[in-house]
């Protein structure tokens, strides 16, 4: 097991204003606090290699939770050992078997080219020159980027620069790697692009991926394990089959361009398709009488797309 | 890709080398500020006339009299060289670095710096120069000899004891910087009292003698920038005794150590810019 969370908890003071200036004014003389409770007495574990998605709501602690697994925060209560260490501890060979990318932030030096901030990367890690070499080497082939090394990171797109991000964050050859957003923000070309690369780079090396993203194609595409954080507490752990299942056991069956008579079927015109909406097990039974009597139709079995299996199982919780 | 904490895993290699990551450092550091060659420039020529509006004020107190609180002006040569030195030190190493963390913490940077396995306040204490500063330090060094020369040499000894009170009070006044920025991890902005801290400091270009009572301990223990500029001038003029010199050191020494200790409580409730 390379990570064991128990109990894990993060309480955050924040400072309560009230309404427009009036309530700034007061707030300067008399701030008022309220706790807000991040993340909630959360347990999981995970295997070496895994590849684990944080699936959540704006808000829920997905990045909370992350952060302390890296230890950017002190948790309030519980226990958390990544890679054998206390990520608070900030023990070196800790924070050099780990690595953090957040979509949302970037630690490329800003004004200069990107090799010079992997060049400061290989110091800082302590890399020895010729696994720096090859490691980089390694990683620009895989992700193209040759031609903008010599380019300062102010002049790159938002694309090339999450590119980048990734080699800088990787070239110390981390165990875990914790992917916060990776992909936000990128045209969907160059999520197809990322997304492959973090695949490959897992199936490759190992390492354990454990990524956030309010794109569900990433975690349909990556991760066959979800924790779905809600509020600040888990409330699923388990295969994305699985949980489609659960929620939204229903399937689509779509015939292109069928013939009005399937309504007869229980078929409903959309889009210039005839679409019926059914249980798994109805499924084949459906399919049968469909092709029996319309043996050349195009037919289409689909599930629910996961945003809105996602958004019917937030609804469920709130309701 | 070889396997992640496989035999190559850097987990169970040697680790980060302290000189390697210093040169890493000040490459980085002078690179950013080469970057901007507009600016560069300017700052630079700019940085060359700071040493005459420190000595011009000087220069008009010392025309109508030839002693300001028992100083002379050669004596008083001294302190300013002094007080130019730490002003290199200050605004070209410390003061760009610690008013970058404050950004660091209100945007987030501050994570990538803690992410690292070297020490945060090193690397947050060494990323950035600002070159323009090395006339303060240049000018230092020819106004010292000035003053020296009016003065009279002074043996060895003095010497070192100047030197060491320098370094002491540079020290001390990174220790209250420092301290200043670990407050913006619970405060976030603290550009007022950064502010502050500058105008206040600026008092060390003159002789701390000339302030009263409770000014002067004030410029010497609470803002020590007297025991970076006065005090190194009296120890040049044979003024101060060695318990002075090395209570002085000690105290210096102290301070950096509770601005440390602070550092890491800071650390400790840092709470991080959200996504």
């Amino acid at each position: 097991m390379i990570i064991d969370v128990v109990g894990l908890s993060k309480t955050y003071r924040v400072p309560v204003k009230g309404e427009g200036l009036a309530g700034s004014v007061k707030s300067l003389f008399n701030r008022q606090y309220r706790d807000v409770e991040a993340v909630k007495n959360v347990s999981f574990q995970i295997e070496r290699g895994e590849r684990v998605g944080f699936l959540g709501p704006n808000g829920a602690g997905k990045t909370t939770t992350l952060k302390m697994l890296s230890g950017l925060l002190h948790p309030t209560a519980g226990t958390v050992l990544v890679a054998g260490y206390r990520p608070k501890d900030r023990v070196v060979a800790f924070l050099r078997s780990i690595t953090l990318v957040m979509g949302q932030k970037q630690q490329l030096l800003w004004d200069l080219p990107p090799q010079e901030s992997f060049a400061l990367n290989r110091a800082m890690y302590g890399v020895d020159p010729a696994a720096y070499a090859r490691t980089l080497d390694q990683l620009v082939a895989m992700l193209k980027i040759e031609p903008i090394l010599q380019k300062p990171v102010r002049n790159l797109s938002l694309g090339e620069r999450m590119k980048c991000e990734l080699v800088a964050a990787l070239l110390h050859q981390p165990q875990v790697l914790f992917l916060d957003e990776p992909t936000i923000g990128l045209d969907v070309e160059m999520q197809v692009q990322v997304r492959k690369f973090i695949h490959e780079y897992n199936t490759s090396t190992g390492a354990t991926v454990i990524l956030t993203s309010h794109y569900m194609q990433d975690i349909a595409a990556l991760t066959p394990r979800l924790l779905v954080i809600d509020k600040g507490t888990l409330r699923y752990d388990g295969s994305l089959t699985a949980l489609t299942e659960r929620v939204a056991p229903e399937r689509r069956i779509v015939v292109k361009g069928g013939p009005a008579e399937l309504a007869e079927l229980g078929f409903v015109p959309v889009d210039g398709d005839q679409v019926a909406t059914v249980t798994a097990e109805e499924t084949n039974r459906r399919l049968s009488s469909v092709l029996s009597r319309w043996p050349m139709v195009e037919i289409a079995v689909e599930s629910p797309p996961l945003e809105e299996v996602m958004a019917r199982y937030f609804h469920e919780g709130s309701a | 890709m070889p396997p992640a904490g496989g035999p190559e895993a850097l987990s169970s290699g040697p680790g980060p080398r302290l000189p390697e990551v210093l040169s890493a450092l000040a490459r980085v550091a002078l690179m950013n500020a080469l970057q901007y060659r507009a600016s560069f420039f300017v700052d630079f020529f700019v940085g060359s006339g700071n040493v005459v509006a420190i000595l011009l004020p000087l220069a008009v107190v010392f025309g109508k009299t030839d002693s300001v609180a028992g100083w002379t002006w050669d004596q008083s040569l001294l302190v300013t060289g002094f007080f130019l030195m730490m002003s290199a030190v200050m605004g070209g190493l410390v003061e760009p670095n610690l008013g970058a963390v404050v950004e660091g913490i209100r945007q987030g940077q501050m994570d990538y710096i803690l992410l690292k396995p070297v020490d945060a306040q090193l690397v947050a204490s060494a990323q950035r120069v600002a070159p323009a500063k090395l006339w303060d330090g240049l000018s230092a060094l020819v106004v010292i000899a000035w003053g020296l020369h009016g003065t009279g040499w002074p043996g060895f000894g003095p010497i070192t004891a100047a030197f060491c009170l320098m370094i002491a009070g540079v020290m001390a006044m990174y220790s209250l910087w420092l301290l200043v920025i670990c407050l913006s991890f619970w405060f976030v902005r603290v550009d007022n009292l950064r502010y502050l801290l500058g105008a206040v400091a600026d008092a060390g270009r003159w002789p701390v003698d000339i302030y009263s009572g409770v000014a002067r301990v004030f410029l010497t223990v609470v803002v020590p920038v007297a025991l970076a500029s006065s005090w190194p001038a009296m120890a040049l003029l044979g003024r101060l005794d060695l318990a002075l010199v090395v209570q002085a050191i000690a105290v210096s020494l102290g301070g950096f150590a509770f601005a440390r200790w602070s550092w890491k409580r800071a650390l400790a409730s840092y709470t991080s810019a959200s996504s």
